[in-house]
């Protein structure tokens, strides 16, 4: 069984970083409908310094934990805003499970678990605020159960992929609660949330990753 | 207006009335009628009763008010008639009503428009005067609901004989009430016997205090009198026999506050003028809105002569003596009116797309900005162990001194590095444009400017904000430095009253980074300290509003998309949308809404005492924010309010945004003393 290792991590931060990249403006338009229009920005930037900071650290880092340590501490220190503690907060998280022992691919849920509670601590908000962890826990809850049915790696991926995707897209139906968007109060309504947006964007890096090396 | 009929339904119980209707038929029939626009007969039938009862019950429903129409004002003003009489004479406005049809008199008809027009003439603030007659009092009674603060209403004369039930007094009263106005009477006939008794009279110190207030009028109300002899300046007692036979009036068309004009509206100076006690002509004509009221073809000459004489601003009369005094004037109304349809231009469409910046890399522009900062400002900041996004106040800070860390996101410039200085704040966190700094970065600046009395960290009530600077100050903590955070919360239109912790920090955070400056320079404890700049945020009150969106380097297009002839009020700093859209408006009206607001929520009483910022978003110029000040002023000088302190300027920006904030900050002793301790940095030197 391949587990979650230094090698599958940089893969998805290089991935994701990409993916932000490439959805920098709409999602910096997305934003700026119900909140200040710098989401792409901080996340396209935020990754991008996570894989300069990759690029720095020796190649002798094999522990992956320590590599999610590093990854938390370079997205805080460039880009602050609220994804800066919420994402930091979850590698944080995510560091400490994998401390605890490896971690197999096909148990990926675990991770998007533990990624989730990280968020929800942080930003204090639950699902259906209107905010990434409407992507995020679904993705979490759709990957272990894919698990528990059999599934394989790629299968769980996919399954958590197109969880997020879904529950980035029921944000339309919600009025926000957290951050800037709650002070717009009903006028958030029918406007995607852009942080579930990104967040069902890095998760579905997760099932790149599982095909392109399957 | 009543909506476009659709023919309703179908099974009778399906009408039933919803259970908060309770019985009341009115109520009932007029849901029926208006909302679901059932005819009468329909509506008969439902409720088992007969159509004229049906008919009986809508007509009580409108006069008890269970149903208001109104008809948009500015369709009223857009009738070709008022077009052409606005253009021929200067008008801001000509308000037309149709002059037959119903059973309303035709004065009742001219009263109930002219208070309806109320709602665009006068503002919150305005000192009013009211002359009088039979329109005027038809006027007075017809108001009701205009939601007015500040409001005097003045008489503009003396008074009458009471043998006339519209006199001054009952004109001038009846409006003060239906404003929910100051009244303020002449306690002094309008015409008495010789000019040794007017000149006895106005030596009088409490007519002529009364009198002083016809110099402050922002509006007057006014009717006018033919010289027919059943008019109202004779009923009203100014003339007897006498001098209408020696002649000296022969040449009056008309007369307006007891005043005479002849037919190109001279004055006429006659033997009354001396024994008259009221507003003058002279005096009249100088107050910035003058709005007519009259109709009917008598009125047609002295209407003319007002408007020739140049007496009126605002006109409302009837389309009958519309079109007479176009005709008097040589116009033909048919005419007009093709040729004003041919001529409406059609509304050009704006688009923009791509906002054009001095940026080299978008990525740059907060770091590139920061060391051209640090270059041009070398006398007052200094970058903190290299980095440009942590920066200290080039002041000698001394042992014991509790430190004031500020910061928040880019865009806001001067803010936040503007106001680090002697007397402000002593290091200040900058993180990317619109988005929190990272708590690394606080924690040096925290470090820097620690001298053993413990950390201020004032910052706005953002969400990222808020968890980078406690993360901050877990961190501090952790190395032994005590830290208090003070979120700013100043724009009231974030959230209610009864939420008002939730409420986000904008322009007022300048106010409260003076206070915590200036309590922190008198060497005062952290927990003094904590108390004043608690005390300063509590006593601003924001609002912003937004004309055009900001844009963001990143995307150079507008943060959100707005009408031509939208705005958006209540908007933050973050180039984010505002809690309301609203129809564009002059600047007066903004102002107005705003004081409004702000001035219930503070609970502003007369004799208060105030500082003020008007403060640009970004694109509008000081221009503009001066033409704010001007009405800001106004508004706070109707409530007896001082200002003690005004800053106008560029102080708390949202990039590129089109749109000013307005901060009012309510002052004690304590508070005004901090605000007047001196200050030296780029944004505010004192």
């Amino acid at each position: 069984m391949t587990t979650i290792d230094n090698a599958y991590l940089r893969s998805f931060f290089r991935l994701a970083a990409e993916r932000l990249e490439a959805q920098r403006q709409d999602l910096c338009s997305l934003d700026g409908e119900i909140g200040d229009g710098d989401h792409g920005t901080s996340m396209a930037n935020g990754f991008a310094a996570i894989n300069a900071r990759f690029r720095e650290l020796s190649a002798e880092v094999q522990e992956p934990a320590i590599l999610l340590r590093e990854a938390a501490s370079a997205f805080l220190g460039e880009v602050g805003a609220t994804v800066g503690p919420l994402y930091a907060t979850a590698m944080f998280q995510g560091a400490a499970l994998l401390e605890e022992r490896p971690l197999e691919q096909i148990r990926l849920g675990e991770l998007l678990a533990a990624f989730a509670e990280g968020i929800r601590m942080r930003g204090k908000a639950d699902l259906g605020d209107k905010t990434m962890l409407d992507a995020w826990i679904p993705a979490s809850q759709a990957a272990r159960n894919a698990a528990a049915c059999g599934g394989d790696a790629a299968a769980v991926a996919r399954a958590a992929t197109a969880a997020a995707l879904e529950g980035a897209d029921t944000t339309t139906s919600m009025i926000a609660s957290r951050g800037r968007a709650a002070r717009l109060k009903e006028r958030s309504l029918g406007h995607l949330d852009p942080g579930a947006v990104s967040a069902a964007l890095i998760i579905g890096t997760f099932a790149e990753l599982a095909e392109e090396r399957t | 207006m009543r909506p476009a009929r659709k023919r309703a339904a179908k099974d009778p119980r399906a009408t039933r009335p919803p259970l908060r209707f309770g019985d009341d038929p009115l109520l009932w029939a007029s849901w029926l009628y208006y909302e679901e626009g059932l005819t009468q007969n329909e509506i008969a039938e439902e409720l088992g009763a007969s159509r004229p009862t049906v008919n009986a019950y809508l007509a009580d429903a409108r006069a008890k008010g269970i149903v208001n129409i109104s008809i948009s004002g500015e369709k009223l003003r857009s009738v070709t008639i008022g077009r052409e009489i606005e253009e021929r004479f200067g008008l801001e406005g000509c308000v037309i009503v149709p002059g037959e049809g119903g059973p309303r008199s035709l004065i009742d008809r001219l009263g109930a428009v002219a208070a309806q027009s109320l709602r665009w003439l006068i503002h919150s603030g305005d000192t009013v005067a009211i002359t009088w007659g039979r329109t005027m009092l038809a006027l007075a009674n017809a108001v009701r609901e205009l939601d007015l603060l500040d409001i005097v209403v003045v008489q503009a004369t003396g008074g009458t004989t009471a043998a006339i039930d519209y006199t001054p007094e009952a004109c001038a009263t009846r409006l003060a009430e239906n404003l929910g106005a100051r009244f303020v009477p002449i306690s002094a006939p309008a015409i008495v016997s010789s000019p040794e008794a007017r000149q006895i009279l106005l030596a009088e110190p409490v007519i002529a205090e009364q009198l002083k207030n016809l110099e402050r009028l922002t509006c007057i109300l006014f009717g006018i009198s033919s010289m027919r002899p059943n008019s109202t300046i004779h009923t009203s007692g100014f003339f007897d026999r006498k001098l209408q036979q020696k002649g000296y009036y022969n040449s009056a068309v008309g007369s307006l506050a007891g005043r005479f004009i002849d037919a190109q509206g001279v004055p006429i100076a006659g033997p009354l003028a001396d024994r008259t006690i009221g507003i003058e002509l002279d005096r009249l004509r100088r107050i910035p809105k003058r709005v007519l009221v009259a109709g009917g073809f008598d009125k047609v000459p002295p209407i003319l002569a007002a408007l020739r004489g140049g007496y009126v601003t605002a006109l409302i009369t009837d389309a009958g003596t519309g079109e007479g005094i176009l005709r008097a004037e040589g116009l033909e109304v048919d005419k007009i009116s093709q040729r004003r349809r041919a001529t409406s231009p059609p509304e050009p469409a704006l688009t923009r797309s791509r906002i054009k910046k001095f940026i080299n890399q978008p990525r740059d522009v907060v770091r590139e900005a920061l060391e051209g900062a640090l270059a041009a400002f070398p006398a007052h900041i200094e970058s903190i162990d290299g980095s440009v996004r942590a920066i200290r106040s080039r002041v000698e800070k001394p042992q014991g001194k509790v430190g004031i860390v500020i910061g928040g996101g880019a865009g806001h410039e001067p803010g936040f590095f503007g106001f680090v200085g002697r007397g402000l704040a002593d290091a200040v966190v900058v993180g990317n444009v619109f988005a929190s700094p990272p708590p690394d970065r606080i924690l040096s600046c925290t470090r820097d400017v620690h001298r053993g009395a413990g950390v201020l960290y004032i910052y706005g009530n953002y969400t990222g904000d808020v968890m980078n600077f406690d993360i901050a100050a877990d961190l501090a903590a952790a190395e032994g430095i005590e830290t208090r955070a003070i979120l700013t919360t100043d724009d009231i239109a974030s959230s209610g009253p009864e939420d008002a912790a939730a409420r986000r920090g904008t322009a007022g955070n300048v106010f409260v980074f003076k206070i915590a400056g200036a309590a922190s320079a008198r060497m005062l404890p952290l927990d003094v300290c904590e108390r004043l700049v608690r005390k300063a945020n509590f006593a601003c009150h924001t609002i912003g509003v937004a004309l055009e969106p900001c844009s963001m380097p990143d995307t150079q297009r507008p943060s959100f998309s707005i009408g031509q002839n939208e705005m958006e009020f209540g908007v933050g700093v973050h180039g984010e949308p505002g809690v309301t859209r609203m129809p564009l408006q002059s600047a007066d009206r903004i102002v107005d809404q705003i004081c409004d607001r702000i001035f219930e929520e503070m609970r502003l009483e007369s004799g208060g005492r105030v500082a003020v910022l008007v403060n640009s978003l970004g694109a509008t110029p000081m221009m503009e924010l001066l033409v704010v000040n001007r009405r800001l002023m106004q508004r706070l000088s109707a409530r007896s309010v001082k200002v003690h302190t005004t800053l106008v300027g560029h102080y708390f920006t949202s990039l590129d945004m089109v749109g000013a904030s307005v901060t009012i900050m309510g002052l004690d002793e304590e508070l005004a003393g901090l605000l007047d301790a001196p200050c030296s940095s780029i944004a505010w030197i004192k």
